[in-house]
């Protein structure tokens, strides 16, 4: 008995020996400003931008982990590869020391509920009579709880619709949807430079954020910046390639005037608030009831939303009002609504856009099939489920546009 | 049933208790208790065979004190306590609240998420005893105002008393023969290799799991004050093991119904 502990004994000092050289040891041990260990600093050089900088805030607060152990296995046990996901921005975004307000309000926009469009696509299609009906249900975090489908408009949305919305997991598919969605990073993310090694996060938010999701139905992310979904087939053909540029998912498009604004230097986020992108804490079921800012918040007005929140680019230089620019810091000045045409008494139920909005692109026709043959995948669950959605349109164009009444104002009515 | 204690579970508690103390030395050497989180994630990273005199001193002092436990089941079982005085066998039971606090302030000091936030229930806990609260805080744990300093220095004095009063007196200087020092090496070298105790990171949850002896008292927290989930219940099985002599039916079925109480609210705990 004894031989046996004794050489038992000797065997496993030998094997943790081994054990111990070939262990990964750091010369000290890695400390954050504010003398958290983070562990991870030794292996890992990334460098984030200033405001998340690896000094600062060192990697794990964000992709969890655990920072005290050196040993990959230990210290990637529960790491998150996007902090930003809705699945997890609570405990790492969302953090007290972080943007603990912000996770619960996102949660309840639009962009993550997609409750706007859920509920009238059920709607339109009868399968509820009523927006307020199934509220909770018409959510997409209800329906990624649910492996298939349980109606047609929902096999509709989850086949064609379900990848714009912030649970969407960034990366989860190839091409340009795996650049969709993500959560928090959906928007606040943009490339760092190649030696950072580490995307940056930005309240910076380039147009082309939103656009990759903003592109359809009204088209307003592309007529904004002077692009024209077209019909084409990419011709006329030069150099042996198509004539025309195209969108990631391979749609065509041409050239058009762009809007003023953007002519500007300015993007979604100089007018479109925090509040009403991430939301305002309520759970709203259309959009325009989430949007708060109006041209005459800027023009004409001092900067303040229908909601009483301000415009954060509309500054005061002097006694003029000016309008500073996010991306370039360019100020500008506001000019405010014509006192003939726009006050005058029988333009008073128009809106800006009936005048100032010349050319809209409208998609006329449309109808959708679904083939029970084929399989189609379900951006939701990830998987491969039976009938295949297509979307079809007589014709599309981009003309003035045609007004109606909605309440009491001539707006612009366009089918997208 | 025999009527003696098994000989190898005794040398086997004092054999591992040494150890853990030897080890702990080892580890205490690079330790400096105002960073407590960096000495212990440079023990764990830094330092070579830290890692290792570190796990070989936790599962050597969980050997100790589940050796303990048997050695106690033993005496009761065997009805050990009719052959010793009354004083020895209060001795037995005070060594429990002593080893409880060893280890919990072992936990406290490697100043991770799981070790501060149990020392600051601990803490918290001990205000709610009247009279001697104070003292008991002061003297074990003040991690709100001193970090682990406290902890850390009833570590060493208690974990050192409790050597020196079993080897002076309880094992009568008696030589620990060289085979149980190595068997019972082997065994907590062995889960050390395979089961490295490891470290809470600071987590923004509200949801904190103590050392897992602990487990109980947090999850009996949730239903009782804190006066009667963290002192008055844990007192209790002391209280029936020092008296078990006087009226062993009463305290056996005492300590029985307490332990299978107190296991379901651990399980409760674990899985939480």
């Amino acid at each position: 008995m004894k031989r046996i502990v004794l050489l038992l004994g000797c065997l496993l000092l030998v094997l943790a020996i081994i054990k111990e050289i070939r262990r990964t040891r750091a010369p000290q041990v890695p400390v954050t400003t504010s003398g958290r260990v983070e562990m991870c600093l030794f292996c890992h050089q990334e460098k984030p931008a200033k405001v998340h900088a690896r000094e600062v805030v060192g990697c794990s607060p964000c992709h969890l982990g655990n920072p005290l152990h050196l040993d990959k296995k230990l210290a990637h046990r529960g790491m998150v590869k996007n902090p930003a996901d809705l699945r997890v921005a609570e405990r790492t975004c969302g953090a007290p020391a972080c943007h603990p307000e912000i996770p619960a309000r996102v949660h309840k926009s639009l962009m993550a509920t997609n409750r706007g469009i859920i509920t009238t696509l059920r709607l339109y299609w009868g399968e509820i009579s009523d927006e307020k009906e199934a509220f909770a249900e018409n959510d997409v975090k209800a329906l990624l709880e649910k492996k298939e489908a349980s109606s047609l408009a929902l096999d509709y949305y989850r086949k064609l619709c379900g990848s714009c919305h912030l649970w969407f997991e960034k990366g989860k598919y190839p091409g340009f949807l795996g650049e969709k969605g993500g959560g928090c990073v959906a928007c606040h993310l943009v490339p760092g430079p190649r030696e950072a090694k580490h995307p940056r996060l930005t309240r910076k938010i380039p147009l082309k954020n939103c656009v990759r999701c903003h592109n359809r139905s009204g088209r307003l992310g592309l007529t904004y910046q002077g692009l024209y979904e077209d019909e084409g087939y990419g011709t006329p053909y030069l150099e042996g390639d198509f004539g025309e540029p195209f969108l990631a998912d391979g749609r065509f498009v041409r050239e058009i005037p762009p809007d003023v604004h953007f002519k500007a230097g300015l993007v979604c986020v100089d007018c479109h608030l925090a509040e009403e992108t991430m939301g305002d804490g309520r759970a709203y079921t259309h959009f325009e009831e989430s949007v708060e800012v109006e041209c005459t918040s800027c023009h004409g007005g001092d900067g303040t939303t229908r909601k009483g929140r301000h415009i954060k680019g509309v500054q005061r230089e002097g006694k003029q009002l000016i309008f500073v620019t996010r991306m370039q810091g360019k100020k500008l000045p506001l000019k405010p609504p014509n006192p003939v045409k726009c006050r005058h008494s029988v333009h008073q139920r128009l809106s800006c856009q009936a005048c100032h909005a010349p050319r809209v692109p409208q998609c006329f026709g449309c109808h959708v099939r679904k083939d029970p043959r084929e399989k189609q995948l379900d951006k939701l669950s990830g998987r491969e489920t039976p009938g295949t959605w297509e979307e079809f349109r007589s014709y599309q164009r981009i003309d003035t546009p045609t007004l109606g009444v909605k309440g009491e104002k001539i707006v612009i009515l366009a089918p997208g | 049933m025999k009527s003696q204690l098994r000989p190898w579970v005794s040398w086997g508690l004092m054999a591992s208790l040494l150890l853990a103390i030897l080890s702990g030395l080892i580890i205490s050497y690079p330790f400096r208790e105002e960073i407590p989180l960096v000495s212990t994630a440079g023990l764990e990273g830094v330092i070579p065979f830290g890692a290792l005199f570190r796990s070989f001193h936790y599962y050597t002092a969980q050997i100790a004190f589940l050796l303990l436990v048997w050695h106690t089941v033993e005496a009761i079982l065997t009805r050990g306590y009719e052959r010793r005085r009354f004083f020895y066998w209060v001795f037995l039971a005070g060594a429990y609240p002593l080893f409880v606090l060893i280890l919990f302030t072992g936990y406290i000091i490697r100043g991770d998420e799981t070790g501060l936030s149990a020392g600051r229930i601990a803490e918290n806990l001990t205000y709610t005893l009247p009279y001697l609260g104070n003292l008991l805080n002061r003297l074990c744990f003040s991690v709100s105002e001193d970090g682990v300093h406290r902890a850390y220095l009833s570590h060493l004095f208690f974990s050192f008393g409790l050597l020196l009063v079993l080897s002076l007196w309880h094992f009568r200087l008696r030589r620990i023969k060289l085979e149980d020092l190595a068997l019972w090496a082997v065994l907590a070298l062995t889960l050390a290799l395979i089961w490295p105790p490891s470290l809470e990171p600071p987590r923004y949850t509200l949801h904190i799991k103590g050392p897992w002896f602990f487990l109980g008292i947090q999850e009996l927290l949730r239903y009782l004050p804190p006066f009667w989930a963290g002192i008055f219940i844990p007192l209790l099985p002391v209280t029936a093991l020092i008296f078990f002599p006087k009226a062993p039916r009463t305290c056996l079925l005492g300590l029985v119904v307490w332990h299978l109480f107190y296991f379901i609210f651990l399980g409760r705990g674990l899985l939480r």
